[in-house]
């Protein structure tokens, strides 16, 4: 051991940093929520339940990104993420709260999925060879079941790590990885599905077997996103400036680079073999999102959730840069809303995008209420695993 | 802190079991080289290159008569050529795979693998290329795969994916030949300088290219080195990926689904693991490597394999799913045919070998287990065959009942297959002859009394803690 490095950081944030944060956040749920409510009290319900899908999607995404990257960590027994794992476990945690943010979406099922009408089922063979599946009830029991596996993984995984907090009993970390594996399986085929449920199914026709991965791509390029912007929140000074170290933010850089790099190739694959084989039944998806000022938001994300951040984040200099590396998450993040409004919204306004301020203060709203729980679990446990034996061993890696 | 067993501390025990010294570990590996050849070596290469000759007959006649030797017939126009390619390809990507990507991980465990898992990539691709070369019919045509002006003014089909084979193969190829003989410079440079015999002198001094391990050297050595291994990850991943788009960018059912490329990488990664430890498990036995390629090294790649593996049978399970979902009568038939029809057999060949053997490894007992892992990797292997074969064959049903068929390989197929295995055992048996199998300056480079800081100098015996 040549250089040695210790914890020297307070194990808690300041009230005073917390609160601040917490406070801006509730505000900010609190005004975009009330806002929301009001749209849909002025009888616009339609587009009420598409721009909540669509918020509720983005922040449900990013939760179980994280709850992948809390597991992810225990698996591989990595070390260098012992310092980042804190911060997966905190924004995982929201997944209970997601299942209560789904509501909505069940008031709304009418609205939003054309195969819970009976009538239109009567008349359609394909909807009614597909009713096995897409039928309310089984919707509705699989989405229970989604919310089920991951509010007990992150509850055992995070309960654990914060009881590591105060014994530092390596037993745990061992108890984690233990089950580690097991939870990997779990939130790969619940994202597959409830990407096919909650998104795929708005097109019921419509049918590719590459959308579970690329719900979990997207999934994992905005947590990737969040974490970036949390770690160079955590890593200010007076905070876990010597335990976030400029090696650890370039790492959490990397991961949105590389992810980023992931995402487009499963969408261009997804993309290309549809467009090159041009059967009917599968084109007609993307035809509906290339015409009719769509195809302008096709592009956006062409250009935004790939060509720029691909080269803005892919050299070293950026990704060490605290002003570039928080433009870059804060836009990928936004990018990740935009892919997923891309998806869901054309099955809305078929002619064309037709964007409402209720999309925008769904996503506030949805987004000020995720982040003011996260900030609460900051001001409840130490905002990095401290007392993690692996922790002082990730500190070392400096990256050079 | 309660004491805990070795297995059980945080940190993994160290990657050089045995407590070498640098001169040690250039002793061990250079040995193999520099002693006569033994008896059981004799022994192998006798054995591969006469399969050898098996294949080199096959395809002479091949040239003579043409491919209506082959099994081929009216639906299934497609045969082992292009099963056997497939293999190949998918085997050639764990090279590249455990030097490149794991390079870029920091896994420090690769570099008791690296090299011959390199040196199995290009052999592999080797034979791959073999039989696209071989299966156009017409040999003499076979540059009319290449886009060469000509005065004809014909040129390939630009627009279809089996031409940008030939370029992302190629591309491939060069790149990790290249890779590998960088990574091999200075390890030439310590046979030259050890070697006893003239023309062993020569010829590793020529191919070290004067490397004399100046700090000079070494600082473009590793910056060569990362670039290259950055430049390879990339280009594994895209292999693989335009090998799924030939069969996926058709209209046929069974070929055409979305999830083909991720899938198609991850078995070949899957494949790939499963030859090196098919290749190392008796290597390591033969050559006293184990220190090398220790306990913790199987068990690294048993688990690549189980995930990997896991990763193949979702593909599966998303194939059928949507199969059904798609509601479509042509995706649902070409699904219940490969599970159920005439060739369920290779269908269940597939699923066990692939899906369910690979399972074994979630237990720790079976991860470690020798002769298990050598077993398992060949099952991998079988499987892996088998569903380049099973999906070729979706063609064996298609779109005109009167048309239907059953493929059935001749002896001239099974030639070509077994002799490939020649081909392959031949260039790596000679490769562990003559090529240091383990790179020595890397696996030094892992030691603890590498760490400029290590505190062992003076106690050197108790091994010392390698992290730090």
């Amino acid at each position: 051991m040549g250089h040695h490095k210790e914890f020297i950081d307070k194990p808690m944030l300041d009230a005073a940093v917390t609160g601040r944060a917490f406070k801006l956040a509730a505000v900010i749920g609190g005004v975009g929520l009330a806002a929301t409510a009001a749209g849909l009290a002025m009888g616009e319900k339609e587009q009420f339940f598409f721009s909540w899908l669509v918020a509720f999607m983005v922040f449900t995404t990013i939760s179980v990104g994280a709850l992948f990257y809390t597991i992810i960590h225990h698996v591989a027994r990595a070390t260098y993420s012992a310092g980042l794992r804190r911060t997966a476990e905190n924004v995982a945690a929201n997944l209970p709260i997601m299942a209560v943010l789904f509501i909505p979406v069940i008031l709304g099922m009418h609205t939003l999925y054309h195969w819970t009408h009976a009538e239109a089922v009567a008349e359609d063979p394909i909807l009614q060879w597909k009713s096995g599946y897409l039928n309310d009830t089984f919707f509705l029991i699989r989405a229970a079941a989604y919310f089920a596996v991951w509010t007990a993984l992150i509850w055992f995984f995070r309960r654990t790590s914060v009881a590591q907090d105060a014994s530092g009993d390596v037993a745990l970390t061992f108890k984690m990885r233990k089950y580690a594996p097991i939870g990997v399986l779990a939130v790969a085929l619940s994202i597959t599905f409830a990407g096919f449920d909650w998104a795929m199914s708005l097109d019921p026709h419509w049918f590719s077997t590459m959308f579970g991965v690329w719900t979990f791509a997207g999934s994992l390029v905005g947590f990737y996103a969040v974490q970036a912007l949390m770690v160079l929140w955590l890593s200010k000074p007076g905070r876990y400036e010597n335990t976030l170290t400029v090696g650890v933010r370039h790492d959490a850089g990397k991961l949105l680079f590389a992810f980023t790099i992931f995402w487009a190739y499963i969408s261009f694959s997804q993309y290309y073999l549809i467009w090159y084989a041009n059967i009917p039944e599968e084109t007609a998806f993307f035809q509906h999102r290339l015409q009719g000022g769509w195809e302008n938001v096709g592009r956006l994300v062409i250009i935004g959730h790939f060509l720029l951040p691909f080269w803005v984040l892919m050299s070293r200099h950026m990704k060490r840069n605290r002003t570039v590396l928080a433009l870059g998450a804060g836009w990928m993040i936004v990018m990740h809303f935009v892919d997923l409004y891309y998806v869901i919204m054309p099955n809305f306004h078929t002619h064309g995008p037709h964007y409402h301020w209720m999309d925008l203060t769904a996503l506030l709203g949805i987004g000020g209420l995720w982040l003011a729980f996260i900030i609460r679990r900051y001001q409840k446990a130490a905002g990095v695993a401290y007392r993690d034996p692996q922790l002082i061993a990730s500190m070392e890696y400096d990256n050079a | 802190m309660a004491t805990v067993s070795r297995d059980d501390t945080i940190f993994p025990p160290p990657l050089v079991a045995g407590d070498p010294t640098f001169g040690s570990i250039t002793d061990t590996i250079c040995r193999i080289v520099e002693k006569p050849p033994t008896i059981p070596w004799l022994v192998a290469f006798g054995a591969a290159s006469t399969v050898l000759t098996m294949l080199l007959c096959a395809i002479a006649y091949l040239f003579w008569e043409g491919t209506g030797i082959w099994g081929l017939n009216n639906p299934v126009g497609w045969g082992w050529a292009i099963v056997n390619f497939v293999f190949w390809v998918g085997i050639g990507h764990a090279g590249t795979l455990i030097s490149a990507v794991l390079f870029l991980f920091r896994q420090k465990w690769r570099t008791a693998i690296n090299r011959f898992a390199e040196a199995m990539t290009i052999f592999a691709v080797i034979c791959a290329l073999v039989f696209p070369g071989i299966h156009v019919g017409r040999i003499w045509a076979a540059y009319w795969m290449l886009p060469l002006p000509n005065q004809m003014g014909m040129w390939p089909n630009f627009r279809s994916p089996l031409l940008w084979d030939v370029f992302a193969v190629s591309t491939y190829f060069t790149v990790s030949l290249l890779f590998w003989y960088v990574g091999l410079i200075p390890d030439l440079a310590t046979l030259r300088d050890r070697a006893k015999g003239k023309l062993a002198f020569w010829a590793y001094g020529f191919f070290s290219l004067g490397w004399r391990g100046a700090n000079r050297h070494w600082q473009n050595y590793e910056r060569a080195y990362l670039i290259l291994a950055g430049l390879a990850t990339p280009l594994v991943l895209s292999v693989h990926t335009i090998v799924s788009f030939d069969f996926a960018v058709s209209v046929i059912p069974g070929w055409h689904t979305t999830i083909f490329p991720p899938y198609f990488v991850a078995g070949a990664i899957f494949s790939g693991f499963a030859m090196v430890l098919t290749l190392a498990v008796p290597s390591r036995k033969l050559f006293g490597l184990q220190d090398f390629i220790t306990v913790r090294h199987i068990e690294n790649m048993n688990k690549i394999i189980l995930v990997t593996g896991t990763m193949v049978g979702y593909a599966y399970a998303m194939e059928f799913f949507i199969a059904w979902y798609s509601a479509s009568p042509y995706e649902a038939f070409a699904f219940v045919n490969r599970a159920f029809g005439p060739y369920a057999w290779a269908y269940w060949i597939m699923v066990s070998c692939n899906v369910i053997t690979p399972q074994l490894f979630w237990f720790k007992k079976i991860r470690t287990n020798i002769v298990l892992t050598f077993i398992l990797s060949i099952f991998v292997n079988i499987g892996m065959w088998f569903e380049r074969f099973v999906i070729t064959m979706s063609l064996h049903r298609d779109f005109l009942p009167s048309s239907w068929d059953y493929f059935s390989p001749t002896l001239f197929d099974w030639a070509m297959l077994i002799g490939s295995f020649g081909l392959f055992f031949t260039l790596f048996i000679l490769f562990l002859k003559f090529l240091p199998a383990v790179a020595i300056a890397e696996v030094k480079g892992v030691l603890p009394q590498a760490n400029p800081h290590w505190e062992g100098y003076h106690k050197h015996a108790e091994g010392g803690a390698h992290h730090g």
